[in-house]
């Protein structure tokens, strides 16, 4: 008997095969973890299950009956929770009205909801307060409350996505005793997860995903190391991609980060204490799971993001105190991992987009010289061979390659001494990863030094010099991509002590 | 001395019957238009065509007044009129989507001209159609409140009513919760299965309905006349109130009551206005009343201040979604 | 309904608020048509009655430009915060400023030459007009108030303000009954450029290039366009939002007041009414053309033409808020077809696998 059984599921977006043929298999009464690397098509397979995609293709059984979800209001009355990374929350709600929405009786007794709320978390060991307003609760609290939420509904199979990324130690193994009680009444819930030791402590068995194929189904984690598990999800050295000649001799230091350490809203330190170097012609890669430090790390450098301590230095100049147009001007490009809305003005044509950096370059006095802002555009697009129609027309319409070319293209036209590459090529076709790459590549050979975070390991092998692992806020680990194995780096970024990992 | 002076004209004010009496009118008034506005906004949907539902309410009521010679039908035809009218700015930025700022300013536009073009005839006609006082027999005769919060009219009692039931259905019920959910994030509310848009349809339809009501009393009450420009800014009032009130139909209440006691105050520091040989029970103060009118919306951008500040760390009490147009993301 | 539904375009219909206006445009015709009918009249008789004292004769002609050189300041002031996504509602009250603070310096000097006399009182105008925005916008920038409601609420107090000063210390005491400030000095009217236009249709003409020209082509309207588009790509360039924001809405407050002082010269006194409607009008007149200040100017004299039409057929015993209802039925009605313009409406058939082909850069050039 098992409690959910999905079977050979297909799921395709366009350019996108999320899920090929992928399957799980869930045990009643047990916690069990979906691992794989992103893009694995975890969440996909999660959405499937929860209603949120119907499968191009495969079956969906629940205690062995097949089930037909066309909206996710169909599988939460089938029984399946889903506990989003991002909660579904109202802030200005209590916890009692937010458990209760959707599902409440027609006239609201705030005292009898409240108490029968309690008495439910009570029951799950998951400690909140009923009457109060969910803005004022910690990260932890808030997921308790959307665990309740699938409890109200009474769901049988809860998923939880990367519940212990916004959660502190503490509150993580708190979780893992919640998860044990809710088990331990029948339930099954499926733990996604990055981590090795998260996954052995909290969960009974594993399925592992790559590349949307399910690789290995229902291990028991006591099988389970991080040199299996890492080689579960990343792969033996399979394809092995087309690996640059590295630069033998590093120029000087173009970027310093010294001790930066960034905090939240919420006062937590999502950069903890990171040092880092990247000389001139050097390609410094950054690896780590997403949310661990690598986004806020970034617009600290680039001055979009005010660094509680610590220095950023571009070719020996303090440049600490600057702001970003300063930082800029100062030979720091930078190209972030949001391309549109960021990068990138989406309703502006291509040429505005084009001079955005350097417009106040072009023309003397107040007025822009647009015949020269045309060429510079129609030179960007030559030579990074962007197709963009109309150059008078918004963005909005163009692929993602071309986007990024753009962009890119822009933050090399004025000849920066560092490139600060954030995620430069998630999201594009095979041909638009091959083009940023070779740019790069190219870049680096004529002398940038480019710090590039990435959370895709192939490209970090095959084009960093250095490659640093970040976890949870730190620099955790050091590895030469010449000499380190995929395993090595995976163990790293999943948690596993820095010192194994450092390979100095 | 200018303390002994302030003191005896609060006294002389505080005293004055009439004072009250008006005080109350456009207090119901305020406070109808007022909670219509709080439900839509509630659900997300800013309607800034108070003013011009409010006059489309006017011009109706005072023609189904003559018409039916009934001031509760005449309210009625009234309210099911601007509901129907405020489907336009429902239409246009619920369901299209478009922009609810313009969208709501062009039904204020529209409503002011509706009901000139279409109340032409009506200016010249006497009313057809009064609200009465209501009088609660020995309660009425209670000196103070008698002559004046028990001897009000039917409206009055409808509009606490509405006020209170209002605030049962927003905080006490399923279909409140939805409606709520809906204006603080309509995705949320949408995953867990509630209509977003057939809700702010709804409380679209409600506010409207509210502020044709408040249109009405104004043309069967409060003037009792019509004329193009009757509602000479009360609408916006309204829409300040709904804020000066923390969108809680409890505050909003207090607040149209001090709206409508400024209003009710200010033509008497000219009317009473203490000249040569009458020195007793009249007002020494000169304060001018059209400096007074100014207080409502003075006041209310104090408060909006007043509560971006106390926002910084916290979240707005405004509705967080209003002002955004919902569609699903298609993937 | 029927599988039917909305799926958003990868680019706007080219062309597309041309489309909707006119779509508009036709539905407010229409409804204006059944209203007039309602009414015993004759829409086409009406319909061509408006257009000829519109558009017919020269004189025509003046009147429908000064009619669209409030419309179209008043929609540039709108369209100036718009393009920054300000909404700026207060163009009314800072039309009531302008033309205080107008009259206030035209008084101040009676003695001047009536071309500088004009000059000071267009600036102390645009001066009047910017400072009552300058709350709002420190407001907005610093503390992050809805810049909505703010100036929303300072039309109710500049409209009281000129109430006061009329009824009291500006009071005509020459007028018996009538609450109007005295006469300016002759030599502030604004000059004869035709028939009954004034000059104000040259000033408003060379603002609106200006201005067009200034934001299109300088780096200040770059900036401006760039905060509009996102915040966050403004803040990664390096643009302070906060000075952006202050600047814009005073600015906007100052191309308002502008229109106060320009009608003070039309009207020759200060009156209670001095704002008429021009500065909700304009929010319609920016809306309709996306904020853009060529497409103002066209609205502008569309609307000035309605508005000319809508005073002509009074004498038909027709109301003259016609106009009113029909610009107002022009913008819903837009408003609702320019959902069309991002939108489109997909059959039943095509799910989302049928959007692959969007991605192609093909379609772009299409």
């Amino acid at each position: 008997m098992t409690a959910v059984e999905l079977d050979g599921i297909w799921k395709r977006f366009p350019g996108v095969i999320a899920n090929a043929g992928a399957s799980l298999t869930v045990a009643p009464g047990s916690v069990h973890a979906v691992l794989g690397e992103n893009g694995a098509g975890k969440t996909t397979l999660m959405n499937v299950l929860a209603g949120v995609y119907r499968p191009d293709e495969g079956t969906v059984r629940l205690d062995g009956v097949e089930q037909s979800f066309s909206k996710p209001a169909d599988a939460i009355a089938a029984g399946v929770g889903m506990v989003y990374q991002e909660f579904r929350l109202i802030p200005t709600f209590t916890v009692t009205e937010n458990v209760a929405l959707g599902s409440a009786p027609a006239v609201l007794s705030k005292s009898s909801m409240e108490k029968q709320v309690g008495e439910l978390a009570e029951r799950f060991g998951l400690h909140t307060e009923p009457g109060r307003e969910v803005w004022q609760l910690s990260m932890g609290e808030r997921q308790r409350v959307e665990i309740l939420k699938a409890l109200w509904r009474n769901a049988q199979v809860l998923i939880l996505d990367e519940p212990t990324a916004v959660l502190t130690p503490n509150e993580a193994a708190e979780l893992g005793r919640i998860t044990a009680t809710m088990a331990a009444e029948g339930r099954s819930i499926i733990f996604i997860s990055h981590k090795l030791d998260e996954v052995k402590t909290f969960c009974d068995e594993a399925t592992v995903l790559r590349g949307g194929k399910t690789v290995a189904s229902s291990l028991s984690v006591d099988d389970l190391d991080a040199g299996r598990m890492a080689e579960l999800m990343v792969g033996e050295a399979t394809a092995v991609s087309q690996r640059r000649v590295r630069t033998t001799v590093v120029g000087e230091r173009v970027l310093d980060v010294d001790n930066i350490i960034v905090h939240d809203i919420h006062g937590r330190a999502v950069v903890n204490d990171v040092s880092l170097v990247v000389g001139r012609g050097e390609i410094v890669g950054i690896a780590g799971v997403a949310g661990n430090g690598q986004r806020p790390l970034a617009d600290a450098i680039a001055g979009l993001r005010q660094a509680s301590t610590g220095t950023v230095s571009v070719t020996h100049t303090d440049i600490t105190g600057m702001d970003a147009r300063t930082r800029n001007s100062h030979g720091l490009a930078y190209v972030p991992e949001d391309r549109i809305g960021v990068g990138l003005a989406p309703r502006m044509n291509a040429i505005d987009n084009a001079i955005m950096r350097n417009y106040r370059t072009l023309g003397d006095g107040p007025l822009i010289d647009f015949g020269q802002a045309e060429s510079r555009a129609a030179s960007l697009i030559e030579r990074y061979n962007i197709k963009v129609g109309r150059v008078d027309q918004p963005l909005a319409g163009l692929s993602g390659g071309n986007l990024q070319r753009l962009l890119v293209g822009r933050e090399l036209d004025d000849e920066p001494v560092v490139l600060i590459a954030a995620q430069p090529t998630r999201g594009l076709d095979v041909q638009g990863v091959k083009a940023i790459q070779d740019i790069l590549v190219e870049q680096a050979s004529d002398g940038v030094g480019i710090l590039l975070i990435s959370e895709d390991l192939e490209e970090l092998f095959a084009l960093s010099d250095r490659l640093l692992v970040m976890h949870e806020g730190a620099v955790v680990g050091e590895f030469d991509p010449d000499t380190a194995t995929r395993q090595e780096v995976g163990a790293a970024m999943a948690g596993a002590h820095a010192s194994e990992g450092s390979a100095h | 001395m200018i303390i002994a002076g302030i003191l005896g004209d609060l006294q002389v004010l505080l005293t004055d019957t009439g004072m009250w009496v008006n005080l109350l009118e456009f207090g119901i008034l305020l406070y109808l238009a007022a909670l219509g506005e709080v439900i839509a906004e509630k659900a997300g949907v800013l309607n800034l065509g108070v003013e011009g539902m409010m006059a489309v309410g006017a011009m109706t009521g005072y023609w189904a007044g003559i018409q039916t010679g009934s001031p509760w039908a005449a309210a009625v035809i009234a309210a099911l009129a601007v509901a129907i009218f405020a489907m336009v700015h429902g239409v246009v930025s619920v369901v299209m989507g478009a922009d609810q700022v313009v969208s709501g300013l062009a039904l204020t536009i529209l409503g002011l001209g509706l009901a000139a073009f279409l109340g032409t005839d009506l200016v010249s006609q006497p009313a057809g159609a009064k609200f009465a006082n209501l009088s609660l027999g020995q309660l009425s005769e209670i000196p103070g409140v008698g002559p004046t919060l028990f001897s009000m009219d039917g409206m009055g009692w409808v509009a606490l009513a509405l006020g209170l039931i209002t605030w049962f259905v927003l905080n006490r019920t399923r279909a409140g919760l939805n409606l709520r959910a809906v204006g603080e994030s309509a995705a949320t509310a949408d995953a867990a299965g509630t209509p977003v848009v057939a809700t702010r349809l709804v409380a679209v339809g409600i506010g409207g309905a509210f502020a044709g009501l408040a249109g009405a009393y104004l043309t069967l009450k409060v003037t009792p006349s019509w004329n193009e420009s009757i509602v000479g800014g009360l609408g916006w009032i309204a829409v300040a109130l709904v804020i000066f009130g923390a969108w809680r139909p409890g505050r909003v209440l207090i607040g149209a009551l001090l709206f409508g006691g400024l209003i009710a105050v200010g033509p008497r520091f000219q009317t009473r206005r203490c000249n040569g040989d009458e020195i007793t029970n009249c007002i020494t103060t000169e304060i001018n009343p059209i400096v007074v009118s100014m207080l409502p919306y003075a006041l209310t951008i104090v408060v909006l201040v007043l509560l971006s500040i106390r926002s910084r760390n916290r979240p707005s009490l405004a509705p967080a979604a209003i002002g955004q147009a919902y569609r699903r993301e298609e993937r | 309904m029927f599988g039917f539904r909305l799926a958003k375009r990868d680019q706007a219909l080219p062309g597309g608020q041309v489309l909707a206006f006119g779509i508009g445009l036709i539905v407010a015709l229409a409804f204006g048509a059944v209203l007039l009918v309602v009414a015993g009249h004759s829409p086409v008789e009406i319909y061509l009655k408006m257009a000829d004292a519109a558009f017919g004769s020269p004189q025509a002609w003046s009147t429908t430009l000064t009619q669209a050189v409030p419309l179209g300041l008043a929609g540039l002031a709108v369209a100036v915060a718009g393009s920054m996504g300000l909404w700026n509602i207060g163009a009314e009250g800072q039309i009531i400023a302008g033309a205080i603070a107008g009259s206030w310096v035209a008084r101040l000097g009676p003695d001047l030459p009536g071309p500088m006399l004009i000059t000071l009182m267009l600036i102390g105008a645009a001066i009047g007009g910017g400072i009552l925005a300058l709350g709002p916008a420190i407001a907005r920038a610093h503390l992050g108030v809805n810049e909505i409601i703010t100036t929303l609420m300072l039309n109710e107090i500049a409209l009281r303000t000129v109430r006061y000063l009329v009824n009291g210390p500006w009071k005509d005491p020459t007028s018996i009954g009538f609450p109007v400030a005295p006469e300016l000095p002759e030599q502030a009217a604004l000059p004869t450029l035709f028939e009954r236009a004034d000059i104000s249709v040259l000033i408003a003409a060379a603002v609106l290039i200006v201005f067009g020209f200034y934001a299109a082509r300088s780096k200040w309207g770059f900036e401006l366009r760039i905060a509009g588009s996102s915040e966050k790509a403004a803040e990664y360039v390096g643009i302070s939002l906060k000075r952006k924001i202050l600047t814009v809405l005073v600015l906007s407050g100052a191309i308002a007041g502008l229109v106060g002082g320009l009608r003070l010269g039309a009207t020759d006194r200060i009156v209670e009414g001095v704002a008429e409607g021009w500065g909700f009008a304009g929010i319609i007149v920016a809306a309709l053309a996306l904020m853009r200040p060529s497409g103002v100017a066209a609205v502008a004299i569309a609307f000035g033409a309605l508005r000319v039409g809508g005073v002509a057929i009074k004498g038909q015993g027709v109301p003259a808020s016609i106009a009113e209802i029909i610009q107002a039925l022009v913008l819903l009605g837009a408003l609702g077809a320019a959902v069309f313009t991002t939108y489109r409406i997909v059959g039943p058939k095509s799910y989302s696998g049928g959007d692959a082909t969007s991605r192609d850069t093909s379609e772009v050039t299409s």
